[in-house]
């Protein structure tokens, strides 16, 4: 069966009514409804249609579905200066309890790419969920921190963006794009994700970014990892402005969430 | 101020946000249209800070997105993507009418969005403004003498050029939004006829169309009356590259566009007065 597209439902939720989401019904009733954490910055605007190919894969295959933006993200309230870790746990305990409301569904699972799979693994004590799916999350936050500024140091000294290069001073306290806090840089510098209690399946592309250790820490405590056969251009310089397109993540992602746990 | 989120269009298909200010009722709504292939909320959340800056302003916005693009699905109609982007925004700005009672339009778009801008400002008598960001430019023999006359004047640039028509790199291009840019005497009587029929508009040029467009003076030798029209205004931010990723460059931007609202088309509100939420701030 296929999903009606335009059953798609753009909807502000939460106690302010701040957060903005669209829910994607199911085309017949449904047991499991699954919850996609969007990741933060340009890779939030770089997945934006594979996160709904995702969704329209899911409804079609009868799993209810919620895509959302984080405060201060995409087209919830809020700067992204106001972005902070904590509150984008509690956005994805609201999104959650919304999913439950409009889908009928007690049983969610969540899917996050990048910070977005970190959130999910870390808000699955509060939203328990019967699994947790992430792609190449980050579970290492001073890696990321580092990588992200030498990226940005790289992007404002790149003549091919920009007609002369850029000072320090106009590219600090940025990452691709996006004011950064520096509570937030902090609470992401800190960052270490415990292994939740509940079921992870790690889908990897290629040439992971994750490093090894935290890796194995989660994989200790019973994650599975599915492998793409090719790897996605993250933290690229010259594809930063590139959508991140994989049939293969919408296929596995999909096929992982259907499965009885 | 509020947002609200719609579903609309003839088949249900398109998806956009309204930023309503709380006056009742507005005369002048702004639209904004996908850049290239991004979502409503433009390139590093562009145009929501614009949208957002707006409405403190006290004027209604819409972004949204067009057929195909980002959350909005096919109108399952064959038509030529120009009259879709007409039927489009025209269902655009009846949303935004039945909103908040505007009843002429600004437009804003980067890039496609300047070009699908333009489609529409052409014939649409609801569209009073058009804010071109990276619109239509063309090479001029001043822009050839610019871009190249420095190049022969230093060694190390004449290296580099042939080094690179010798050697392609394995680098990715750009990203393409796929503008097509229609001959220059076409465009130029179609800004003409806008001015003629009263619009302002609104040309802001960055540094990230220098293979294109590389001088304020520019403008003239492309445009030439139409640069001097009293409805048209020009500003050329050279340091700033194509999607304004710096925040710097993004506030200058916005500040930019709110300036040029609040002199060129004040918001009337339902009690015929001028909103009284101008600032100054900006205008210095």
């Amino acid at each position: 069966m296929i999903a009606r597209l335009d059953a798609e439902r753009p909807l502000f939720f939460g106690a302010d009514q701040g957060l903005f989401g669209i829910y994607h019904p199911p085309v017949a009733p449904a047991t499991q409804a699954v919850l996609l954490c969007p990741p933060l910055g340009q890779d939030h605007i770089r997945s934006h249609r594979l996160y709904r190919q995702l969704a329209n894969a899911l409804a079609a295959a009868g799993m209810p579905a919620l895509r959302f933006d984080f405060h201060g993200s995409g087209d919830s309230a809020g700067d992204s200066t106001d972005i902070r870790w904590d509150r984008c746990l509690a956005d994805t305990t609201a999104a959650a309890a919304e999913l439950r409301q409009l889908s009928g569904c007690d049983r969610i699972a969540l899917f996050g790419a990048r910070l977005g799979g970190s959130v999910a693994l870390a808000a699955a004590a509060n939203v328990k969920p019967d699994r947790v799916i992430a792609w190449d999350p980050v579970l290492n936050g001073a890696d990321y921190v580092a990588r992200l500024d030498a990226l940005q140091d790289s992007l404002r000294i790149d003549t091919r963006r920009f007609d002369q290069a850029r000072t320090a001073e106009a590219a600090a306290g940025q990452w691709q794009g996006f004011t950064i806090d520096a509570r937030l840089r902090q609470q992401l510098a800190e960052l270490q994700l415990e292994p939740p209690s509940t079921q992870v399946r790690l889908i990897e592309s290629a040439l992971p970014v994750t490093t090894s250790a935290d890796r194995q820490r989660l994989i200790a405590n019973g994650a599975t990892v599915t492998t793409l056969s090719s790897s996605t251009p993250w933290e690229e310089l010259d594809r930063l402005e590139i959508a991140i397109i994989s049939h293969e993540l919408v296929q596995s992602a999909s096929g992982l969430l259907r499965e009885a746990t | 101020m509020t947002e609200q989120a719609f579903r609309f269009g003839r088949a249900g298909h398109l998806v956009g946000i309204a930023g309503l200010p709380s006056a009742a009722s507005a005369q002048t709504g702004i639209i904004m249209l996908n850049a290239g292939l991004v979502h409503r909320i433009g390139p590093f959340r562009l145009h929501v800070a614009i949208a957002r800056r707006l409405n403190a302003c006290g004027y209604p916005t819409l972004r949204f997105d067009l057929s195909t693009l980002g959350d909005s699905a096919a109108s399952d109609e064959s038509l030529p993507r120009a009259q879709q982007v007409r039927a489009d925004v025209a269902e655009a700005m009846d949303l935004l009418g039945k909103q908040a009672g505007c009843t002429r339009f600004v437009l804003i778009g980067l890039c496609s969005g300047a070009e699908n801008a333009h489609l529409v400002a052409c014939s649409d008598p609801r569209v009073a403004g058009a804010i071109f960001l990276d619109g239509f430019a063309y090479r001029t023999p001043g822009f050839l003498l610019r871009h190249y006359l420095p190049k022969l004047a230093n060694p190390v640039r004449i290296w580099r050029f042939v080094h690179r028509r010798l050697r392609p790199s394995g680098r990715i291009a750009a990203p393409d939004f796929g503008v097509v840019v229609p001959p220059l005497a076409q465009v130029r009587a179609e800004l003409a006829d806008m001015l003629q029929r009263g619009l302002k508009l609104c040309f802001v040029y960055s540094g990230g169309t220098s293979e294109y467009f590389n001088h304020r003076r520019q403008f003239r030798e492309c445009y030439g009356a139409v640069a001097s029209h009293p409805g048209t205004t020009l500003e050329y931010f050279k340091a700033a590259d194509h999607t304004y990723i710096l925040e710097g460059d993004r506030r200058q931007l916005v500040d930019t566009i709110e300036r040029w609202l609040l002199l060129n088309l004040p918001q009337v509100t339902a009690g015929g007065g001028a909103c009284p939420t101008i600032s100054t701030t900006h205008l210095t």
